[in-house]
């Protein structure tokens, strides 16, 4: 297992510096991209935004939370894809048409306000360093189950191959690369779920019946890695080798109660056919919400599940139209309904890989209820493999699992590191391609370093957090920037701060353990369902009273964005 | 409009009503000379494109919502609809996890093929082919139909 694994890890590492250090030129200015890949094919463009797109959490992020919480967590792979049919919705023709190659540069050039685009640089530097975390947290935990090592040599390594390597001008501009990273990713994921599904069998267990706490489908022995705590729904009976809850066992039967319990590192528990399955706290459900229910609890610890799945919703929906790293690659469609096509083509390619993580979630649940036990949830696809499949298959599958899993943490990161330095050296240092460079160091360093702290949340949460605070700034910004003459500076800048600030703040609140139940835990936890309001509210009626500052030229602004290609051949 | 056009040519012999110097008076048909110009009828007609693809988008927006949105909020009203199974399967996991993917495709679609007619009908009122000088301006006669 580990030596394939850590060979397959350093195979696509090593392929992305590779076919991304041919463009070594650091293409920060829309020329260089245009140069680059003016022209490319709406079904190249539409794979390589999806390879950008899924990160950590559609890799490992969402089959995890599937199990541990139940399907209701399913809401995240469809707002992540219905995020994209908004943004073809919305945006997509208009934004192309405008020509904005980042969103600083569309708040700048639809406003025309140096003020305004440094408030969205800094909400892009926010976005981006949030959207950072979960994908540092993926490789290490990664790195750790495949190697064993601790979870800060995985961070560390991915924080360090990513901004060298685009320190270095790799990585971006190449179309191909990420392109590649969506089949790779696609393969990664669709061959392991559909060979364990053959390995299988069709057999929709007790474990799917609604309602009902996992049970052990067969005897089953499981080795605990590291010392841990865990639950049981009812009283059982267990054989145990080792120690647990202080006393040590050598292969007897023992009598646990439905109650908590501590196993050491080591022990060894075997459980009978139809016993229930011990639950780690990392894996515990939320409360009062069955592993069938449609509704989430996600972050919130089971308060108001109907207002959190809403809230969830909301976050993704619209939070892919303001994430700060799929913009600029509409920028290489040839005109806006080239951008209409490609972005249609990325919704198909989204459900497309979102149908495995799920298949990969349920055969979990129903034939490896072990995994009940890790100690935490975004490691169950990791194990899976090698759970259903023992012997060379199985960890041939786990590679794959691996190296598609470190694919996604490399694609994603990129794109957004690029982003996060490109904004931070052109608009609040004196730009050029010395301090791009060190930019990338530098924010590289701060996600890497700031990933240390956040290893107990999920990363579906994590980066649904990141599209809730996206939603809150930037979509009303876009929204309202290219449907609504009257949007003013004042207005589009208010609205950023508020909605963005009102979501960050809930979002760190949440963190901190501010509030953990009630309507406090919801409002706090899944904060999109008031704070898009809020920015769209605040942006409309500061717009409003500020009408006397609209910018001059919003009307040849509106013609471009809107006006067909076909009319704009005038001389 | 058209007929407007036609009656613009000075008659042979006319009482002058009105001087230069006052509002001038748009004698042309709305080209596309006015959109460019950002005239009154300019900002009329990219107004009315503007409006008719909100609607078309704000008209698949609630579509996709209502669809999304409605599931939760029958399974916390009617628990029992939540606790189906098809198949052996939960009914949840074939909405969330499959269903509502060629959902959000067809919307998709048919957004994508009503704007790109919205365009070239637009494109067709303001500079129709009939008026359109041959040569690069002049659009492929398939545009439409692809």
């Amino acid at each position: 297992m580990t030596g394939s694994a850590v060979g397959a890890i350093a195979f696509v590492t090593l392929l992305t510096i590779v076919v991304g250090a041919r463009g070594i030129r650091v293409a920060r200015t829309p020329d260089d991209f245009m140069v680059a890949a003016r022209q490319v094919p709406p079904a190249l463009n539409a794979a390589a935004i999806s390879g950008e797109y899924l990160s950590a959490a559609s890799f490992l992020g969402i089959a995890g939370l599937i199990v541990s919480q139940g399907l209701g967590s399913l809401w995240y792979s469809v707002g992540y894809t219905a995020g994209y049919l908004v943004l073809l919705l919305l945006v997509a023709a208009p934004l192309r048409r405008f020509g904005a190659y980042t969103i600083p540069d569309f708040a700048d050039g639809r406003l025309e306000s140096r003020g305004l685009r440094q408030v969205a640089t800094a909400l892009v530097l926010v976005i981006g360093w949030f959207y950072l975390l979960p994908q540092m947290k993926g490789a290490g935990i990664t790195l750790q189950y495949v190697l064993g090592t601790p979870y800060w040599i995985g961070v560390v390594t991915l924080g360090v191959v990513v901004s060298v390597n685009i320190a270095m001008g790799g990585m971006k501009g190449i179309t191909f690369v990420q392109c590649f990273q969506y089949w790779l990713k696609l393969c990664a994921i669709g061959i392991p779920a559909l060979v364990l599904l053959i390995a299988t069998g069709h057999d929709p267990g007790r474990n799917l019946q609604p309602g009902r706490a996992p049970v052990f489908t067969r005897a089953t022995v499981i080795q605990v890695p590291q010392a841990i705590d865990f639950t049981l729904t009812r009283p059982t009976t267990a054989t145990v080798s080792g120690l647990v809850d202080q006393r040590q066992y050598r292969g007897q039967a023992v009598p646990l109660c439905a109650c908590r319990h501590i196993a050491g590192a080591g022990t060894q528990l075997g459980f009978a056919a139809g016993a229930p399955v011990p639950t780690s706290l990392a894996m515990a459900p939320s409360p009062g919400l069955s592993w069938d229910s449609p509704l989430s609890a996600a972050g919130t610890d089971g308060a108001h599940p109907l207002l959190a799945t809403y809230g969830i919703i909301i976050a993704t929906f619209f939070g892919a139209v303001g994430l700060p790293h799929i913009l600029v690659r509409f920028y290489t469609n040839p005109d806006g309904e080239a951008a209409r096509r490609t972005t249609l083509i990325v919704v198909l390619l989204l459900s497309t890989f979102y149908l495995f993580p799920t298949v990969l979630a349920v055969l979990a649940r129903l034939h490896a209820p072990q995994l009940y036990l890790a100690s935490d949830s975004d490691d169950v696809i990791l194990a899976l493999p090698s759970l259903l499949l023992p012997g060379l298959a199985g960890a041939l599958l786990a590679a794959l699992v691996a190296a598609g899993a470190f694919a996604a943490f490399l694609s994603t990161s990129s794109g957004l590191l690029v982003s996060v330095a490109g904004a931070l050296s052109h608009d609040f240092m004196k730009g050029g391609v010395t301090s791009f460079r060190w930019c990338a160091v530098a924010a590289g360093a701060v996600a890497t370093a700031a990933s240390l702290l956040i290893g107990h949340f999920s990363l579906a949460l994590l980066v649904g957090w990141a599209f809730a605070i996206a939603a809150s700034s930037f979509c009303p910004l876009l929204v309202l920037g290219i449907w609504w003459r009257q949007l003013t500076r004042a207005g589009a800048a208010a609205g950023i701060v508020v909605g963005g600030g009102a979501c960050l703040a809930a979002i760190v609140a949440t963190m901190s353990g501010a509030a953990t139940r009630g309507w406090g835990a919801v409002l706090l936890g899944q904060p999109a369902i008031w704070t898009v309001p809020l920015a769209f509210s605040v942006m409309i009626v500061t717009s409003l009273l500020t009408q006397r500052t609209l910018p001059g030229h919003v009307g040849q602004v509106m013609l471009r964005m809107h006006l067909p290609e076909a009319l704009k051949s005038w001389p | 409009m058209e007929e407007e056009g036609e009656g613009a040519k000075p008659a042979q012999r006319q009482l002058v009503v009105w001087r230069g110097d006052q509002a001038p008076v748009q004698h042309d048909i709305p080209g596309p000379g006015d959109l460019r110009d950002d005239t009154k009828t300019g900002r009329l007609l990219i107004g009315s494109l503007m409006r008719a693809q909100l609607g078309l988008s704000l008209l698949c927006l609630m579509l996709a919502l209502t669809v999304t949105v409605s599931f939760p909020l029958i399974a916390a009203l009617v628990p029992s609809v939540g606790r189906m199974t098809v198949a052996g399967l939960p009914v949840t996991l074939i909405v969330l996890g499959v269903a509502f993917y060629p959902v959000f495709l067809a919307i998709g679609w048919f957004y994508h093929r009503q704007a790109r007619q919205l365009e070239a009908r637009f494109t067709d009122l303001v500079d129709p082919p009939a008026r359109r000088p041959a040569g690069p301006m002049t659009r492929q006669p398939d545009d439409e139909a692809r």
